[in-house]
């Protein structure tokens, strides 16, 4: 490790409604790798925001090469030689891939764009990273994978002082994962400073030399790798949080009938001959990496997304599932992963969310029940305590855990009998996680089956009673919670073809 | 996994992947249906056709040329054809009624339409406003200004014959007794020139990028708003020349005209492959687009098909045009 | 400030329908004043221009409407005028030149509008196309159809004496010889029934839900193509509705028109509450809106300007309310 290249100390940073970060510091030396730990939203993308430019800090100082600075937009962190390798991919489609590599850099023949020169630089690239991609392919024709490996290749040739890398390895197969710590360790080599934001405590142990824990918008602590365990880490990122122990057996009676066949469920690239049961009165945990497909899957078997065959028996009937409307007939609700786009209508009421799937329950003749409507909503808001302060009051003024639980009324509302939550505690605050986790015991004591999809290894192995493991859009393991162990799941998930 | 997403082996082929599959139905469409029309009607095989087939083209394929740009970006410019007649009109009022030399009333008819792209620019890029919203808009209120300008009345480009009639010539020469479809030359050139703008220099490039990924040309710390007017500006000059080229062609034009213009440009935009949601088109699929427009358009008639049955036909050719872009784009997604 | 917008009555009728009326009333202070500056001999103050005014506001009043339907699920409509305009041909030609009886006729120019509020409907919901350029080509075809009908010749409605005028009392009525403006009680009730349609029914609800957030619907298992298309067909149907009115006000219909008046109702929509990010809309707000765009061109004739000084004035007003409702919405943001 040598000398400090970039200090970040008491980063503060507000939105409305959420101090997002609370006086964070982060430090970074030339020639480390230096992992940003932390559970979603404890505020890491949040803070490398700031350092770009893209959000502005409320107080603090970043001192980067000896010198304050404040870049106003992410132009000039590149210009200066902080890059940024996002989460989501922020790729021109339509273009190649060098044109997409010197975006808003181009190489100049006089007034025209050099194509060529282009071309062969994006390929000295590429064999210095040795990886073997085409640069005049079109961008939008490329896996996943090698789409990263173009954003890895952009950031270079920033001639970067400081890369950071955000949830990299996330849609990443094995050997592409193997290839990246390959180039990650020479940058680390030629003395860059390198910043990798992951979740995943394995990579953390292999590739970097020291850890900076966040939590909830604060600062935790900062370890050096070799010294510290998995356990230090792990201790410091959950705090003050009191996660009860792993679920130890199944809580399903052994007779309970299934509620819910899939059987060879194909679907586009991303689902490929899933089949699996649902027990009354189970919790089925989902698990994987992201992109495997647990998604897409409970999609296509919702009738979200058009699926390709397979069938589905619901209480042992074969049902046809083309659309939601069949679906929700077939009493099957579907709680999104994204609540602002899939679940709530943002500028309508609690009352109206929640009624929203089971509208003719609410009609006198052809006008709607309003005093119903608010009624029911009113008898959910208190059963699942919602913290509103009425049945009137607009979706967007709540927080993401009260929004979360107007979506669960609106399946309840329904009396929905299967239900899919797919990341039902993402984005909410700790409180109103652990009251979600009790809705769904409840849920499934009176006798309601539930689908739980989710990234977080301490969720699935505390709530589950089964837990189905997915990778690559194929089910890769099924294992009862008697059995299952993170080592476990995390070989299921990364049980590639 | 392959990286090739979908295709098969005849669109996977380099000659067709560089030219475009959709370019050469286009070029398929347009031979059979000037086989179509030359069957059918003998009039259409006459010289005379190619040279009013040659007047549509012009004024549709400048419009075509700019509103490209806007299409490209995932916008759209829907002033245009008003726009070209309100020019036309105030240039030609300032030759005939004023009597100022041509060269201003040319030049006036190009700033108006410079003018007018910048605003529709600003009013997009950093108004913030839906494009085909803030073009309607400014569609009416160049409807208005056409006809206050002119008192409300038609105006007359000067004749051919007149002494201020050269302009005329500008598209058609006449050599001897043979009428020369000079437009045709500028029209190639301005084509050319375009598609290098398009393709060759940062302009183009960022303007394909806004319309493929706006945030993600943004955060590689390029100018949206300065680009995205751009394509807007390039639509409003392209809409002076259009009327240039109108004027020459048809002369006369009178004030709230031209309604409906602008969905012959766009529609032969849309044809010929560029894409309403954005990031992938061409100037030469364009000008291919065009000439199906102004072949139906010649063709019609002389099949006994009045303007009234065309405005129906066009109609339901931008229906299907677009329903094919929506098709691609929902293949392009799998 | 804020006590005012809490009070109940204000809520229900909407604190922007209010500052909207108070802008008419100032509006019509203004030509009052400015008219006999501006003309000489010319006096804005006078029954017959209310009236005038008024006939201007029936027909706008039902295309906007209808025209809210649809801006309210986020979708835009600019077919509506030539849709009217091809009804009115459609059914006039039908009465003066092949002796159908009047009300088959008033029924097909419902129902003309009603099929094209049928295709939209399905060109948008189902096939997926974009609003804007399916109702511009649906703009265009109206066009066409509606001189491919008359062979492209402008119809003339019966007047008030004639055999056939009585429907002509839908507008206007003379008692005494003082013209009643009836077409005002048709309007409020049109309106009233759309402000039902919108708050009270399933209908109402789904399309403003769609509007808001078209795949939370969706997911809800809710058929929104269904609904969404339903929102083009109550446009069409009233676009059919003002054509009746139109004629009962004007008479004469030309082939070829009509889209001038797209702007005007959309204008109307707009100033009145409606969002057209969808979501959001307001059926007073847009009676009060059309009323505002009617007494404007009053206003401007009033004064002896060419009505193209409306064109130019509406552009510039939806250009600066919408500007006004998206910067509201990304300081909420």
């Amino acid at each position: 490790m040598g000398d400090v290249i970039l200090t970040m100390k008491g980063i503060d940073k507000s939105f409305p409604g959420v101090h997002a970060l609370d006086h964070v510091d982060l430090e970074v030396r030339k020639g480390e790798v230096h992992a940003l730990m932390g559970e979603n939203g404890a505020g890491k993308s949040t803070l490398m925001k700031v350092l770009t430019g893209i959000y502005h800090k409320d107080a603090g100082t970043i001192t980067y090469e000896g010198k304050e600075v404040e870049f106003t937009n992410p132009r000039e962190a590149q210009d200066a030689g902080i890059v940024i390798v996002h989460q989501e991919l922020n790729m021109m489609g339509h273009l190649t891939v060098a044109q997409n590599i010197f975006i808003g850099r181009e190489y100049m023949n006089g007034k025209l764009i050099d194509d060529k020169k282009m071309n062969e630089e994006a390929k000295k690239l590429f064999d210095q990273l040795g990886i073997n991609i085409d640069p005049k392919e079109t961008m939008s024709r490329l896996t996943v994978g090698k789409q990263q490996m173009c954003e890895i290749a952009k950031a270079i040739s920033h001639e970067a002082k400081v890369i950071i890398f955000d949830e990299p390895s996330a849609a990443l197969t094995e050997a592409e994962i193997e290839e990246l710590f390959k180039i990650i360790r020479d940058l680390r080599d030629k003395q860059m400073g390198i910043v990798y934001i992951s979740h995943r405590m394995d990579e953390i142990k292999v590739i970097t030399d020291r850890v900076t824990v966040m939590r909830d918008g604060g600062y935790v602590g900062t370890l050096i790798t070799k010294d510290s365990t998995k356990d230090d880490i792990i201790n410091m990122m959950v705090g003050r949080v009191i996660y009860e122990d792993p679920k130890t057996e199944s809580q399903v009676a052994p007779d309970a009938p299934v509620v819910l066949k899939v059987e060879h469920l194909n679907a586009g690239r991303m689902v490929k001959d899933v089949s699996f049961e649902l027990h009354k009165g189970e919790i089925l945990g989902f698990s994987g990496l992201m992109g495997a497909g647990r998604t897409e899957t409970a999609r296509a078997l919702f009738g979200a997304d058009p699926k390709d065959s397979g069938d589905i028996y619901v209480n042992g009937q074969k049902v046809d599932i083309k659309t939601p409307q069949d679906a929700v007939k077939c009493g099957i609700g579907y709680l999104s992963e994204d609540r602002k786009r899939f679940g709530i209508v943002v500028d309508k009421t609690v009352a109206e969310n929640s009624t929203m799937a089971s509208m003719e329950n609410f009609m006198k003749g052809i006008f709607i029940d309003k005093k119903k409507e608010k009624d029911t909503a009113q008898e959910y808001v208190e059963a699942l305590k919602t913290k509103t302060p009425s049945v009137d009051q607009l979706v967007v003024n709540l927080s993401g855990g009260n929004q979360q639980k107007v979506v669960i009324a609106k399946w309840l509302v329904r009396n929905c009998d299967i239900l899919i939550f797919d990341e039902p505690t993402r984005g909410i605050d700790v409180g109103a996680k652990s009251e979600i986790y009790h809705l769904m015991n409840e849920l499934v004591a009176e006798g309601k089956s539930i689908i739980m999809i989710s990234s977080e290894m301490t969720e699935i192995l505390r709530m589950s009673d089964r837990i189905v493991v997915m990778c690559e859009g194929r089910k890769t393991g099924e294992l009862g919670i008697e059995e299952a162990t993170q080592e476990r799941i995390m070989h299921a998930a990364t049980l590639r073809n | 996994m392959t990286d090739k997403k979908n295709g098969n082996a005849f669109t996977n082929n380099p000659l067709v992947r560089a030219i475009g599959l959709q370019k050469i139905v286009v070029v398929i469409v347009l031979i059979a249906l000037i086989a179509f029309f030359s069957a059918v009607s003998p009039s259409f095989r006459q010289y005379s056709t190619l040279l009013s087939i040659m007047d549509y083209t012009y004024y549709l394929a400048f419009l075509g040329i700019g509103v490209t740009f806007c299409l490209i970006t995932g916008g759209v410019d829907l002033s245009i054809g008003t726009g070209m007649f309100c020019y036309a009109l105030i240039g030609g009022y300032l030759i005939t009624r004023q009597g100022m030399p041509v060269i201003v009333g040319i030049l006036v008819t190009l700033i108006c339409g410079l003018i007018m792209g910048i605003v529709n620019g600003l009013i997009v890029s950093k108004g913030g406003h839906a494009p085909f919203l803030a073009t309607l808009c400014t569609m009416m209120i160049a409807r208005g200004l056409g006809a206050i300008a002119t008192g409300g009345a038609s105006v007359t480009w000067p004749g051919a014959t007149a002494p201020n009639g050269w302009t005329r010539s500008l598209f058609k020469l006449t050599v001897g007794e043979i009428k020369l479809p000079l437009g045709f030359l500028w029209v190639m050139i301005l084509a050319v020139v375009m598609s290098i703008v398009l393709n060759k220099t940062r302009t183009g490039r960022y303007i394909i990028a806004i319309g493929s990924n706006k945030e993600a040309t943004r955060l590689s710390g390029i100018n949206v708003a300065k680009y995205q007017t751009m394509a807007y500006v390039f639509s409003g000059i392209f809409t002076g020349l259009a009327a240039l080229a109108y004027s020459s062609a048809f002369q006369s034009m009178a004030p709230g005209g031209g309604g409906g213009v602008e969905l012959n440009a766009i529609g032969g935009a849309i044809i010929g492959g560029t894409s309403m949601s954005g990031g992938a088109g061409s100037i030469s699929g364009t000008i291919l687009g065009v000439f199906i427009m102004s072949v139906l358009q010649t063709g019609l008639p002389l099949i006994g098909l009045q303007a009234n049955y065309q405005q129906i036909i066009i109609g339901l050719v931008l229906i299907v045009a677009v329903y094919i872009d929506v098709l691609k784009n929902k293949k392009l997604d799998k | 400030m804020e006590k005012i917008k809490e009070n109940a009555f204000v809520k229900k009728i909407g604190f922007n329908t209010l500052v909207l009326l108070c802008v008419m009333v100032v509006l019509y202070i203004l030509f009052a004043i400015a008219t006999p500056l501006i003309k000489t001999n010319a006096s804005f103050v006078s029954y017959s221009r209310i009236v005038s005014a008024l006939n201007y506001a029936y027909f706008l009043g039902f295309l906007a409407l209808g025209v809210t339907f649809v801006i309210a699920t986020g979708g835009i409509d600019f077919s509506i005028g030539p849709v009217m305009f091809c009804s009115a041909l459609i059914s006039g030609y039908m009465l003066t030149l092949k002796g159908v009886p009047l009300l088959v006729c008033l029924l097909v120019s419902v129902l003309v509008g009603t099929i094209f509020g049928v295709i939209n409907g399905f060109l948008v919901a189902y096939a997926g196309l974009p609003s804007f350029i399916t109702s511009m080509a649906s703009m265009m075809i109206a066009k066409g159809v509606g001189s491919v009908f008359t062979k492209t010749q402008s119809v003339s409605w019966p007047q008030s004496a004639d055999a056939n005028g009585w429907f002509r009392n839908l507008v206007k009525m003379k008692i005494n010889g003082i013209d009643i403006p009836t077409g005002l009680i048709y309007l409020i009730i049109g309106a009233v029934i759309c402000s039902i349609i919108l708050n009270k029914t399933k209908a109402g609800r789904y399309i403003l839900c769609i509007g808001s957030n078209r795949e939370a619907v969706r997911l809800s298992g809710v058929n929104t193509k269904k609904w969404e298309m339903l929102a083009y067909i109550i446009c069409g149907l009233l676009a059919g509705l003002a054509a009746i009115f139109y004629v009962g006000a004007y008479t004469t219909v030309q082939p070829g028109l009509g889209d001038t008046f797209n702007n005007e109702a959309i204008a109307g929509c707009v100033m009145g509450g409606t969002s057209m990010t969808g979501g959001v809309a307001s059926i007073a707000g847009t009676l009060v809106g059309v009323l505002i765009i009617a007494l404007l061109q009053e206003g401007i004739l009033a004064m002896g300007f060419q009505i193209n000084y409306q064109y130019i004035i509406t552009g510039i007003i939806v250009l600066v309310v919408v500007y006004a409702d998206l910067r509201s919405r990304r300081r909420r943001n």
